[in-house]
């Protein structure tokens, strides 16, 4: 008799999530499988390699430095670079000019920037405020606005302003990340409030807050794995949404990923040590279920989607 | 004053019945028929004017309501007794913001259902009347040159001849006094025997018959209240009942604060003696009640928790606060009640029912022997909801128990117009669906100087329903009423103004209050969440839900299942038990195999400590939510919202559509 591996098939399915519009748009989710069990199910869909770009940088550590060069302080060069160059199969634009406690930079302004780096890339366009909860109500409203029809995700809505980021989203179909400080039910609590409000749940992704490697990463892969568990094998109608890890962020800001040679010569390289942060990091978030992995270093990108696409067979 | 009489509610086209003499406010608060009532009922406000179409009814005057007023029917609901059979008008003026266009769905009975006499007897059927403490009357031989031996001995002769009572051991004091005693009453005497499981012990000693003059006392000795009940034993009927607050009460509100006066200097024997005051001011009142002498009580049964049933026993609390929480003792033995200064006759012996752990004590013990729950094939949980919240999940063959700590929310703590449920207290609460106006009723009908627990559940419950708090307890302040406001720490609803207050502040519920009721149910139930997931069990199983204390019978199960406090397994499974913890310690009191099979429970419970418990935050973390996180769990309140959702939808359509019109 033939040998069967024995499977174990889920009750539901994470909802299929569209990002961006018309010939730009890309499908998110979808799978009815723990991260690529592909003898038990379907993963319709890859996880996608969305690259960070930030519209304002101060110093930059020198790895990222180097990769990026000139595009630095240009957005829209830098998307347009990510995409193409890089293969990032999203951007993830990250407004930190519009931070309250830095330049704190008009709404306006800062849609303007989103607008065109929408237009210079041909991948869907993920749009992140500084996690200030009254400027990220305004520039959610003044984005959904400007940008109607182009479907971005637009984030961060947390429990405290849920409300002003996703009425705008909900009324010019904009898609929305709703962001959780590491815990299974605050996630989906969230999405109930979310959705309650009228926001579809086909437009809905879960930021479930990441921890890199060596900081905390275990309590984030054992939450992600849950909201991953609830929504598959208990059919939990509000846990079913896609999760964005948000890595670049995190990883990039470790002392191991940040340190030079001079202070820690036995750690070697500093630039390889903080691109092996980042990817090993996301590595491990890929298993957990993550289902878009921001990433900032091209090479790290680079690996990482190289690795999706040898699990994916 | 006799008689039931029909209520008829239009344009509601409700009906209620209700014994003539009652209330026209409450009588439409239990037809479900809203009418604008802000001052409680205390008759000062003037918003719930009615029209009184046809019947009979007793206006008290009342300043707000005119002679002509009264030619047309005018009524003040809340200042109006029901006389007759009647046909009541709301208009328009008291439904300011129903713009409801069709009928509404029949309600679900808000109230349960509470155990009555019959209960007890199918759920105890091997109950018989047998007190630990029995009189044995004797009439003795005397004493002859040929048959010398001693009193003593000639009286356990006596007990084990007449009375099958052998090997009885005399007490001191008994010793003492029977040379003389039984000379003087010729031979002719009644002795107390207490079987105290281990012995029987002759413990008084009196001329002549007096087997028919016996009583005990039953005593739930609450953190808050003292109750007691006087039970003549040769019939079996209680005879008086008395309750006052628990005078430790001035020491410390709750048993954590107790237990530090109590490690202080004198401070045990100071709340001792206190404790002990309040029970002898009770058994006077008793005594005096019922028209007995203090000799006639035999023994006392208490049932009390943990902490308080060591502070009455002068017993050290103070490692019961300290991990890994100890309590001096679980299982006491019979005392003489002078041994804790309560000196109530020679000879009187006290039982306090055992104690299970440092936090689920004598009083749920008490409650599981009274509501036999150790007696029953249903799968049942029994819950006693107060500052801590203690419930006990089985039937006949196991019992699981723990104690989760809700805080005093429920009891009025740590909620800004929050009290007890004394005169004032808003107790009752309605919130129109579409005018956010409320209808409250206060006890005592009086004009509102707090809001109670019960009065608290229904608020929650309501701004929930209609959406003036969402899921998380947050205040929706875009609504159109000025009833919701913002202010510094926070959103906050008014539920009275200051006007129609007896405090002259508007009475307020805030953000803040909201999250600390949400974290005290949401610890009720995440502690019944871990009892049934330790058997691998849900909420579905069980069979039968109990409540029990005081606070349990006043709270509607419909607004503790609407806010998450009580498990969605339908009204009615759930009953209420009322005291259990005095109903115990008057079956014990009663009948040695009920005293005996409160050890059996205390010994066989199973505790759970909750703080050791992994899952407990988790569990605590998604019940932080109205109703739930897993709100498939609550089907009803499902329903509910969808229903309340759709008539605010019609309202607003309706209100869009006058506008089109105009």
């Amino acid at each position: 008799m033939a040998f069967n591996l024995p499977t174990e098939t889920a009750k539901g399915k994470v909802r299929e999530v569209e990002l961006g519009a018309g010939d730009k748009a890309k499908k998110v989710g979808g799978e009815n499988v723990l991260p690529f069990h592909l003898w038990e199910g379907d993963m319709p869909n890859k996880p996608l390699v969305a690259a960070e770009v930030s519209d304002e940088v101060g110093e930059l550590i020198p790895a990222l430095e180097k990769a990026l060069g000139e595009v630095k302080n240009d957005p829209v060069a830098w998307a347009r670079k990510a995409a193409e160059e890089w293969g990032a199969d999203a951007i993830f634009l990250l407004l930190t000019s519009t931070d309250p406690k830095a330049s704190n930079a008009a709404a306006d302004a800062a849609a303007e920037t989103v607008l065109k780096v929408e237009e210079a890339v041909s991948v869907p366009v993920i749009v992140y405020g500084t996690e200030d909860l009254d400027k990220d109500a305004e520039l959610a409203k003044v984005i959904a606005t400007k940008a109607e029809g182009k479907n971005l995700l637009i984030g961060p809505a947390k429990e405290e302003n849920f409300k002003k980021v996703g009425a705008p989203a909900i009324g010019y179909k904009q898609t929305v990340a709703g962001m959780t400080p590491i815990d299974v039910n605050l996630a989906k609590q969230l999405n109930i409030l979310l959705t309650n409000l009228g926001m579809e749940a086909e437009r809905l992704v879960i930021d479930p807050t990441t921890g890199a490697l060596g900081y905390g990463l275990e309590y984030t892969y054992s939450v992600m794995e849950r909201l991953k568990i609830a929504g598959l094998m208990q059919d939990d109608a509000m846990t079913q949404m896609p999760m964005l890890a948000n890595i670049g962020f995190q990883a990039w800001k470790t002392k191991e990923a940040k340190s030079s040679e001079d202070e820690y010569p036995e750690w070697g390289d500093p630039e390889k040590r903080g691109i092996m942060w980042e990817t090993l990091t996301a590595v491990s978030l890929l298993l957990a279920g993550a289902d878009i992995l921001v990433l900032r270093h091209p090479e790290s990108m680079r690996m990482v989607k190289q690795l999706i696409a040898d699990l994916s067979g | 004053m006799e008689g039931n009489c029909r209520v008829l509610f239009l344009p509601d086209n409700r009906y209620i019945v209700v014994s003539r003499g009652d209330n026209l406010l409450r009588a439409a608060m239990d037809a479900d028929v809203h009418i604008n009532a802000s001052c409680g009922g205390s008759g000062s406000c003037g918003k719930c004017r009615v029209v009184i179409e046809e019947g009979e009814v007793d206006r008290e005057p009342n300043p707000k309501l005119t002679g002509a007023d009264i030619a047309k029917g005018y009524a003040m609901a809340c200042q109006t007794r029901v006389l007759s059979d009647l046909q009541v008008t709301v208009p328009l003026e008291s439904r300011i913001g129903d713009k409801r266009i069709f009928e509404r769905a029949e309600p679900t009975p808000a109230h349960g259902y509470l155990l009555a006499a019959a209960d007890w007897e199918e759920r105890l059927p091997e109950w018989v009347l047998d007190p630990p403490t029995r009189k044995v009357h004797l009439v003795l031989s005397e004493p002859t040159l040929d048959d010398n031996t001693s009193d003593a001995e000639r009286i356990k002769r006596g007990l084990a001849v007449e009375a099958g009572l052998r090997d009885v051991v005399i007490d001191y004091p008994v010793l003492q006094r029977l040379p003389n005693m039984i000379r003087q009453s010729d031979w002719d005497i009644t002795v107390t025997v207490l079987d105290s499981g281990d012995e029987l012990r002759a413990v008084r000693i009196e001329q002549g018959d007096t087997t028919r003059r016996q009583s005990a006392i039953a005593i739930d000795v609450g953190t808050t209240t003292i109750s007691a009940e006087l039970i003549d034993l040769y019939t079996g009927e209680v005879t008086a009942r008395a309750s006052d607050y628990n005078a430790q009460v001035a020491f410390g509100e709750d048993v954590i604060t107790r237990i530090i006066y109590a490690t202080r200097g004198t401070g045990l024997a100071k709340l001792q003696s206190v404790v002990v005051g309040t029970i002898w001011n009770l058994i006077k009142n008793l005594v005096e009640q019922a028209g007995i002498e203090y000799c006639n009580i035999t023994h006392v049964v208490v049932a009390g928790n943990t902490t308080i049933t060591h502070l009455l026993l002068g017993l050290n609390p103070k490692y019961i606060r300290e991990e890994p929480y100890i309590p001096s003792g679980t299982i006491f033995p019979w005392i003489k009640c002078s041994d804790i200064g309560l000196r109530i006759a020679a000879g009187v012996y006290l039982y306090a029912i055992p104690c299970v752990a440092s936090y689920v004590g004598g009083d749920i013990v008490a409650g599981i022997l009274a509501s036999g729950v150790f007696n029953t094939d249903k799968m049942t949980l029994y819950i006693d909801i107060g500052t801590n919240g203690e419930m006990v999940l089985g039937n006949r063959e196991w019992l699981l128990s723990c104690s989760c700590s809700a805080g005093p929310a429920f009891e009025g703590g740590g909620v800004k117009h929050g009290m007890r449920a004394t005169g004032g207290a808003i107790e009752q609460v309605r919130i129109d669906k579409v005018g956010y106006e409320p209808m409250i009723i206060t006890v005592g009908n009086r004009k509102p100087i707090g809001i109670c627990g019960s009065g608290l559940i229904d608020l929650l419950s309501e701004m929930f329903l209609t959406g003036i708090m969402n899921e998380k307890g947050k205040i929706n302040t875009d609504l159109p009423t000025d009833r919701v406001r913002d202010r510094e720490g926070g959103a906050e609803y008014v539920l009275v103004w200051a006007e129609d207050s007896a405090t002259r502040r508007d009475i307020v519920i805030t953000e803040v209050d909201i999250d600390n009721l949400m974290r005290a149910k949401a610890a009720v139930y995440a502690g019944i969440e871990i009892l049934l997931s330790s058997m691998d069990m849900d909420a579905s199983m069980i069979d039968e839900l109990l409540i029990a204390g005081a606070f349990g019978r006043y709270l509607e199960v419909d607004k503790a299942v609407t806010i998450g406090l009580l498990p969605d397994i339908g009204y009615d499974k759930i009953k209420f038990v009322g005291n259990g913890s005095l109903l115990g310690a008057h079956l014990a009191a009663l009948s040695k195999e009920m005293l005996n099979k409160a050890n059996e429970i205390a010994r066989q419970m199973t505790y759970l400590e909750l703080s050791m418990n992994p899952t407990f935050m988790d569990h605590y973390m998604s019940a932080l939510f109205f109703p739930h996180t897993d709100l498939e769990a609550f089907p009803t309140v499902i329903e509910k919202l969808e229903s309340v959702r759709s008539i605010q939808r019609m309202a607003a359509g309706t209100v869009a559509g006058e506008a089109e019109g105009s």
